[in-house]
Formats: structure tokens, sequence, C-alpha cells
């Protein structure tokens, strides 16, 4: 029999009625199975080869079967990345591949996953498609990737997501893209990765392995079980849990070592009146209807009267206004002005939660800038850039996690105050690394002087919920 | 399309229906209107500042979601572009190099040192020679919301008017290009029956089986099957929509369509086809449409969509060409003007082949009921005629005729069974040679003869 790659499933042209997990497909008139029992059936069939073992051919075989399916290339990688793999990382990669390559590994947050990931795609050596829950974690892993094998394939890694659509040997996609788009390349990768593989239960997603051909596959976790219990629909479709690692085997939390440093700046008389005006505007609609504004429900009670009440909408056009008057203060731009004269020998990182700012930002200073529209390739290009020095400065409305993808800064400029971008401050921290023994690395907070930014931030120290 | 977060729709126990709007609704004309003239007052201006004035208008408006509806329907038929005079990309990267060299770039130089952004976006400006403005602007050209508003319909921004550009637009989602779907101009009834249509698609896009009951418009029909990715199962229906034995019976058919995965399991992996395929069914006279929507992931809970012709949608999409070559035609001309009982009716059958469908191009029937089917091979590339005869040969009928071209290079063997049934033509086809084919290989009804 022959068996071809069909619109995410095999065909299986003139196979024999005992043909394991075979349906008769009455529409054409043939036997059709998922795509993913093409290992399988080709063990069955005698013809399977494991890159490290020979084609073992059976006498006088019965099955004989023509692969028409499989659309992936042999790779032959070698991780460029200067690191050791730590102890448990080795014991979790050979405990897959003495499982042929096909199973789950279970480690806590901030294990290196992503390491081990990049060991399984080199000793693997087939195209790959890893597959993430979101874009930020798309882009990191092209990041990764990019830094791991960048320079030994012929083509850029792939991104199919967040606006991407370049499919090349190794890829990284969401689980959106990839169930949207698996039926068209399932043959094209021989590992399939699934990180943070307990989301991949639900029966949109569980398509994405059904529909691979993929003969090896890695799902990566911290928390395996469901409290539905769907994980075990993992097993079927990425293999058994090959290893597992506590919490309490692994080393501590990392201390990062930084000063902060809060400024506060003043608007200018003109600004101050305006503020004045829309911020009075604001508080008395507010004040008027008796709503919670530090509760999730009065805030939407809130957003949801502007939707009918003219005055509402006035209201929150104020709002909108003052809050764009204290970022933008004239006199931040300023104060920023001197600190990048102060730090231009140094490794800076410059936040803003507000995507239209850091753009502002990024035009004013000439620095580059990282928000959520930049494309994958471009990020990657600009961290990598920052890293060897080539860029000392970036901008960015995106927290950049703690991970092998983002270089060190000694210096962290955040520019805006309010409550939410309190947890900011905490992860651009940990990214922060002295560059030499006299100078601790610098977490500057900036915000403007009585407004709205000073008395979230007061609250916030003073420990109030929000 | 509409996005998912746009769908509006009412589910019962039983069912699920879109909640249309009635296009004759002067508030919805009057969103409409201005709405199209939102987008005509911003031709060649920033999609981000579209954006803004829609979303005024919106809030404005308490039908959100219609609103929101009315306004992606429109920006479908639009293009937005990047227009810089060089890649952003290119002058950015420029950019932030040459800002790297002469760090710190300041807004109050102090030191000699400190260099003004001036100095950096002109030195970049001269190298890439545009202008200084062009420089600073076209740095983010290409994010979303600077892009711009070069076509609307069919109106291009003037200074985007390119003579035979005929780029193909094509959208991810349906893979269809232009040559699908003409570019209207864009009216009010346009848009709003287009909305209504667009709701039905948004419901369809859960949609784990399809069925479609056809009596007119088969090839167009089922090209779109095939165009969007759907397979099928094909039955012959009577006028009451009733399954008959053959197709010579046959006024119409059902379809069931769905795709390959379904043999295993339901699956909505194929609503999205489903829904791009259904602007094909108001191309016909008369059809029906049922479909099961999955409204519960975890349960497989799933409620009936039901549709057809009376509802007045519109379709967009094009209902091909009406004859494939000029033999076909002439045929058709001589027939009209021929003196002959015999009807030659256009492309009435279908015949399932499994992964294709096979509609020969005309029947010819008989007021008495016989009925012969004939398709024309005419003067085709090779490989065209190869796949033709392919399926050709896969057609087992008996009153099933052909009419063959003595330029092809192919012989009765190629024909296999139906090898007997052909008629050779050098130039064009004799009615009354085909006419003699058909009472000789008619099937059905004949004359009673009672005196036999």
């Amino acid at each position: 029999m022959r068996i071809e790659f069909d619109d995410g499933t095999l065909l299986l042209r003139d196979a024999s009625d005992d043909t394991p997990y075979a349906e008769w497909d009455d529409r054409v008139d043939e036997y059709r199975a998922q795509a993913y029992r093409y290992r399988p059936l080709l063990e069955w069939a005698g013809v399977w080869a494991d890159k490290n073992e020979q084609s073992t051919l059976q006498d006088g075989f019965d099955h004989a079967l023509e692969d028409a399916a499989r659309a992936y290339p042999a790779l032959d990688l070698t991780p460029a990345l200067h690191i050791e793999p730590r102890d448990y990382q080795q014991a979790a990669l050979d405990a897959w591949t003495n499982h042929n390559r096909r199973g789950s590994v279970v480690l806590p947050t901030g294990s290196g996953k992503t390491f081990l990931g990049l060991q399984a795609i080199a000793d693997a050596g087939v195209g790959a498609l890893v597959v993430t829950p979101t874009i930020d974690l798309m882009n990191q892993w092209h990041a990764t990737l990019t830094n791991a094998f960048g320079d030994q394939l012929p083509e850029p890694i792939g991104v199919l997501g967040g606006g991407s659509h370049d499919v090349t040997a190794i890829t990284v996609t969401t689980y959106d893209s990839a169930y949207r788009y698996v039926n068209e390349y399932g043959d094209q990768f021989g590992l399939l990765v699934v990180d943070e593989e307990h989301h991949l239960p639900p029966p949109t997603y569980r398509q994405i392995p059904e529909m691979t051909i993929a003969p090896y596959r890695l799902g990566l976790t911290a928390t395996y079980e469901r409290p539905d219990g769907k994980h075990e629909l993992l097993e079927d479709l990425l293999g058994p849990v090959v290893y597992r690692e506590h919490v309490d085997d692994l080393a501590g939390e990392y201390l990062s070592e930084y000063e902060t440093i809060h400024m506060s700046v003043d608007l200018t008389a003109d600004e101050r009146e305006t503020y004045d005006e829309e911020y009075k505007l604001y508080r008395d609609y507010v004040d008027s209807h008796d709503f919670d504004l530090w509760k999730e429900r009065g805030y939407q009670e809130f957003l949801k009267r502007t939707s009918y009440d003219p005055q509402g909408r006035r209201a929150l056009i104020a709002k909108q206004r003052a809050e764009r008057l204290a970022r933008t203060a004239t006199k931040k731009l300023d104060t920023l002005d001197n600190l990048i004269k102060r730090h231009h020998d140094d490794r800076a990182i410059i936040f803003t939660a507000n995507n239209d700012f850091a753009y502002e930002i990024s035009q004013e200073f000439i620095v580059p800038c990282i928000t959520h529209q930049t494309k994958t390739d471009e990020r990657t290009e600009i961290l990598e850039r920052f890293r060897t020095g080539e860029y000392s400065m970036l901008a960015t409305s995106q927290v950049l996690d703690e991970g092998i993808d983002v270089p060190a800064a000694n210096v962290g400029i955040i520019l805006s105050g309010s409550a939410s971008k309190r947890q900011y401050a905490q992860r651009l921290g940990r990214i922060l690394r002295p560059t030499d023994d006299r100078q601790p690395a610098r977490l500057y907070e900036i915000i403007t002087e009585d407004t709205m930014e000073t008395y979230v931030s007061q609250r916030r120290r003073e420990g109030v919920n929000a | 399309m509409l996005t998912a977060n746009l769908a509006r729709s009412r589910t019962t126990d039983e069912t699920i229906t879109p909640l249309f709007i009635d296009p004759a609704d002067e508030r919805y004309r009057e969103t409409a209107r201005e709405l199209i003239q939102l987008f005509e007052d911003h031709l060649d201006e920033p999609k981000g500042e579209l954006e803004d004035a829609i979303d005024e208008l919106t809030v404005a408006d308490t039908d959100y979601k219609i609103v929101q509806g009315l306004a992606k329907l429109l920006k479908d038929e639009c293009k937005f572009e990047v227009v810089a005079s060089v890649d952003p990309r290119e002058i950015r990267r420029r950019l932030f190099e040459k800002a790297n060299e002469r760090y710190p770039i300041v807004r109050q130089p102090t030191l000699g040192e400190d260099t003004q952004k001036l100095e950096v976006y002109s030195a970049i400006a001269d190298e890439l020679g545009i202008s200084l403005e062009d420089c600073y602007r076209g740095m983010y050209a290409d994010l979303e919301d600077n892009k711009r508003l070069v076509r609307i319909g069919t109106r291009t921004a003037d200074r985007y008017e390119r003579t035979g550009d005929a780029s193909p637009s094509t959208t991810n989602l349906t893979g269809s290009s232009a040559e699908e779907y003409e570019h209207t101009d864009l009216t009010v009834d346009w848009l709003l029956t287009r909305y209504n249509l667009a709701l039905a698609q948004a419901v369809l896009y859960d949609a784990t089986e399809m069925r479609i009951r056809v009596w007119d418009h088969f090839g167009t029909v089922f090209s779109y099957v095939k165009l969007f990715g759907l397979m099928h199962r094909i039955y012959p229906i009577d006028a009451d929509g009733d399954r008959v034995s053959s197709t010579d019976q046959a006024t119409g058919y059902e379809a069931v369509l769905d795709g390959p995965a379904s043999l295993f399991s339901k699956s909505q992996k194929y609503g999205i086809r489903m829904a791009n395929f259904l602007p094909a069914l108001p191309l016909c006279d008369r059809w029906e449409m049922t479909a099961e929507i999955l409204v519960d992931e975890t349960t497989n809970e799933t409620r009936q969509f039901a549709l057809d012709q009376s509802e007045g949608l519109d379709s967009h999409y094009s209902d091909g060409k009406r004859f494939d070559s000029d033999v076909e035609r002439t045929l058709a001309q001589k027939w009209e003007r021929a003196n002959t009982d015999w009807e030659l009716v256009r492309e009435d059958d279908v015949f399932d082949l499994g992964a294709e469908v096979m509609i020969p191009d005309f029947a010819i029937e008989h007021p008495d009921g016989r009925r012969a089917i004939l398709e024309i091979v005419g003067f085709w590339t090779p490989e065209y005629l190869e796949s033709k005869l392919e399926k050709i040969r896969q057609v087992e009928a008996e009153n099933f005729v052909l009419a063959v071209s003595e330029r092809l290079e192919c012989a009765s063997e190629d024909f296999g069974s139906v090898a007997d049934r052909v008629l050779w033509f050098k130039t064009g086809i004799h009615v009354y040679d085909m006419v003699e084919m058909a009472d000789q290989y008619a099937t059905g009804h004949a004359p009673a003869n009672t005196d036999q």
C-alpha cells in the first residue's frame, strides 16, 4: 500500500483489510487513518527506520508500504549555546531518547524547559515544529532557536502566527495558528514540541498532534495533571511522562541586585491646568454615581455607562486625557534625556506600558523599540544586537521575561507608575545585572507628581490591594 | 467575513439562528450611510485615524456589534498599504546603527559630543536618498495604524492609480482570489445584504457537518465545494427533496459536506470552509441548507442551523462562465433553431466519483421521458484531456454519450466502455447526428406500444 498525507490525515491507498488504525472512507473508496498513526503504521509494516538504527526489513514481509507522506527533512545540528546542561536536564533528555523520543517531561517553571527543547531538536535531527500558548512565548522560543541554530540552517527560524506566515525547517507557532494550519503543514515536521502541553487536550487543540505525522514528540509542562482528567489523552497523542522533576530538587530563587530610584516630575503650568480640569470632570462624574473603581466590577459598570450616557462618555474621555498628560509629561522626557546622558555608556532598557509612548521615545531618542506589534524576526534581531552590544539601549512596552533570550542590562528606566505596572518593575528588575563591582544595577521609576500616578503609587506602597 | 466576536445569533434548545437585520430599516441604512461616508472621507489617510473615527461612531450607537460588523466588512473591501519610499525596517536599522555610534542623542545638548536627533535623521535620509520628512515618517510606516487606506471597493486613491495593476488580492482565510468575486461599488444595499450573509457565515465557523439541496446551477455549486476543500456524498433527489434511485430521475441533488478527519470524530475544523462555501448557494434559484453547529466543546452538544432561498440572501461570488467553449455555445444555438422534439438541457446531471464530481455538459431529453447524457470532448491540452477521460471512464450510465473532436490525439479505446457511444466531429456538431445518438441510447420511459 501507499500512504499519502491528505489534508491532515493519511490516505492509505490499496491497503489491506487488516491494516491497523484504518477506517474505510466511502467518500473516496479507500482506507484512511489519522496522521499521528504514521509511525505506528510504518512500524507495523516493518519499514520504520529510527535515525540510530538500520531499517529492519523483515523476511518476506507481508505488508509492503510506500511512504509518500513524509515531507520533513533530516537536519544535522549542534546547539551553539555555550551553556552546560544541568544534571536533571541531561537526565530528562536521556529519558526521552530512551523512550523512542516520544514522551512528556514535567519540569518546574524557570528550570530551563526551553533549553531541553533545544537539546531534543538537535538530538532528533529532523525538521521541528514548536507549539506554544502565546505570542510572547512564541517570540521567546524564536529568539532562543535563532541563537542556537541560526547559523546552521539555510533559512531563518520560521514563524507561523502573530502576523507572520513563514514556514521553514524549524518553525515556532501558537496553538491557535497550529490548529488552523496543521492540515496543511502536518507532513513537514518530524518532531513536534508542545510547550505547556496541559493546554493540549481540548477538542480543538487536540487536533494539532492528531493531524501531524511527526514520529518524534516532546511535551513540556510544569503542571501535567488537569482537574478534568483529560491529561490522559496526552499519553496517546504525545507519549507517556518520561521524566519528572520536583520543585524541591531545584536551586533557590535568583536574587537580583539592583537599587531602585524613584523620581517624580511636575507637570508644566499648561499641562497642570488642563490636567486639573479633565481630572475634576472625571472625578465629579464618578463621585456622583458612586462607582467603586478600585473593584473590577465597579470599573466595568463605569465603562458600561459610558456607552449610553453622553456625560459618562465625556468622563471617560476626560480620564483618558488626564492619564495621557501624566504619562507623557514633557518633564518626563527631559528627565529621560538626563538619564540617557548619564548612562549612555551603559546598557539600558526603557520601559513604558503604553505602546504609542514607546514609539514616541523610539523616534525622539532613536532607540530600537519592541512592542507586541513587532514582528518576531525583527524582535529577535533587536535582542541579538542588544546582546552583542551593537545596540546599547532599547525601549519596550512589553515585559521581557527572564529567559535565555533576554540579554542583561544594568540600567532600567520605567516611565509610568500606575498600579498594575508595579509587577512590571519587579520583572524588569530581575533582568538587571551590574556590569562591574563598583556600580550596582539601577532601576529608575519616573512618575508625575500630584496626579493619578502618584496617588496610585502611594496606595501600592501602603499595601492596598488594587 | 466577520470575526467570531462580532457574530450575533440566537440559540434555543434545538436551533441556532443568526440575528438578521432588515435592510429596509432606516436606522441601519443611516448607520451604513455614515460608515461608507467615513471610509470615503479617509481615503489616503492613516488606518489608525479611520479606526478611531469608527470607534467614535460606535460609542454613540448602542448596537456596537452591528456597527463594528459593518465596518469590518467595509475594511475587507479596502486595501491598506505601507506607504514609504524605502522599506521601514531598513530605515529603522540604519537609524539605530548610526545612533548607536553617536549616543547620547539628547534633546538639550550640554556637552560637545551630544548629538541631536536631527543630525542622525539627516544623515540617514542622505544615505538613502530620501527627504528628511520621508525618513521620519517612513521609520514606522509599517505599523498597522500608520498604513494608508489606498483603495475602497473599486475606488483607488488618486496617487495610487496604476494602469493595469491587476494585483490579485487574496484573503488568507478564503484563499480565494479576486476572480471569485467582483469588487463592487460600496452602497448601503450592498453592505446590509452582505452583512446578513456574513452573520450566517459566522454561525458556520463551528459547524461539524453541512447538508445542502440544490435544483439548479450544479456545476457552479460543486466547483465551489471542491474549491474550499470540502468532501461530499451526493444523492439524487426529486422536486420534493426526497431521494430517488438514479440521476436520470433526479431534478436535484442532496450533498452531505464535511472534511477528511470527520471520518474519525465530529470536528469544527472545517467550519471555516463551510462558511466560505455558503455564498455559493444563493447563486442557485432554489436551495436549502442545514448545518450541525457545535455549541459546547466539552459536552459535544450541537444545534441545527437551517437556511434556504426564502431568506433573501445575495451572493457576491461569480457564477462562472456560461459555456466552456464555442463548440458548446454553437451547438446550443443550432439546437434552438432545429426542428426536433428532443430538448438540450444544460449541466443537469451530477455523478459522484468519490474525490471528484463529474457534471456532463448537457442532457438530451424527450417529452416522453427518455433521456441521454452528453459530454463534449473538444480540442483540449493532453493533461486536461487525460483527467477528463479518467472521469469519463468511471461514469456508469448506459445513456451516457460523447461527442469527440477528431483533432484530438485519442482513439476509441481511450473511452473504455463508452467507446461505441462516441460521435466524432470535425468542426462542429450536427444537431440531427446528436438526435440520432439520443434516440439510440436514451433510457427511461418509452411510448407505450399497445400492439406489441
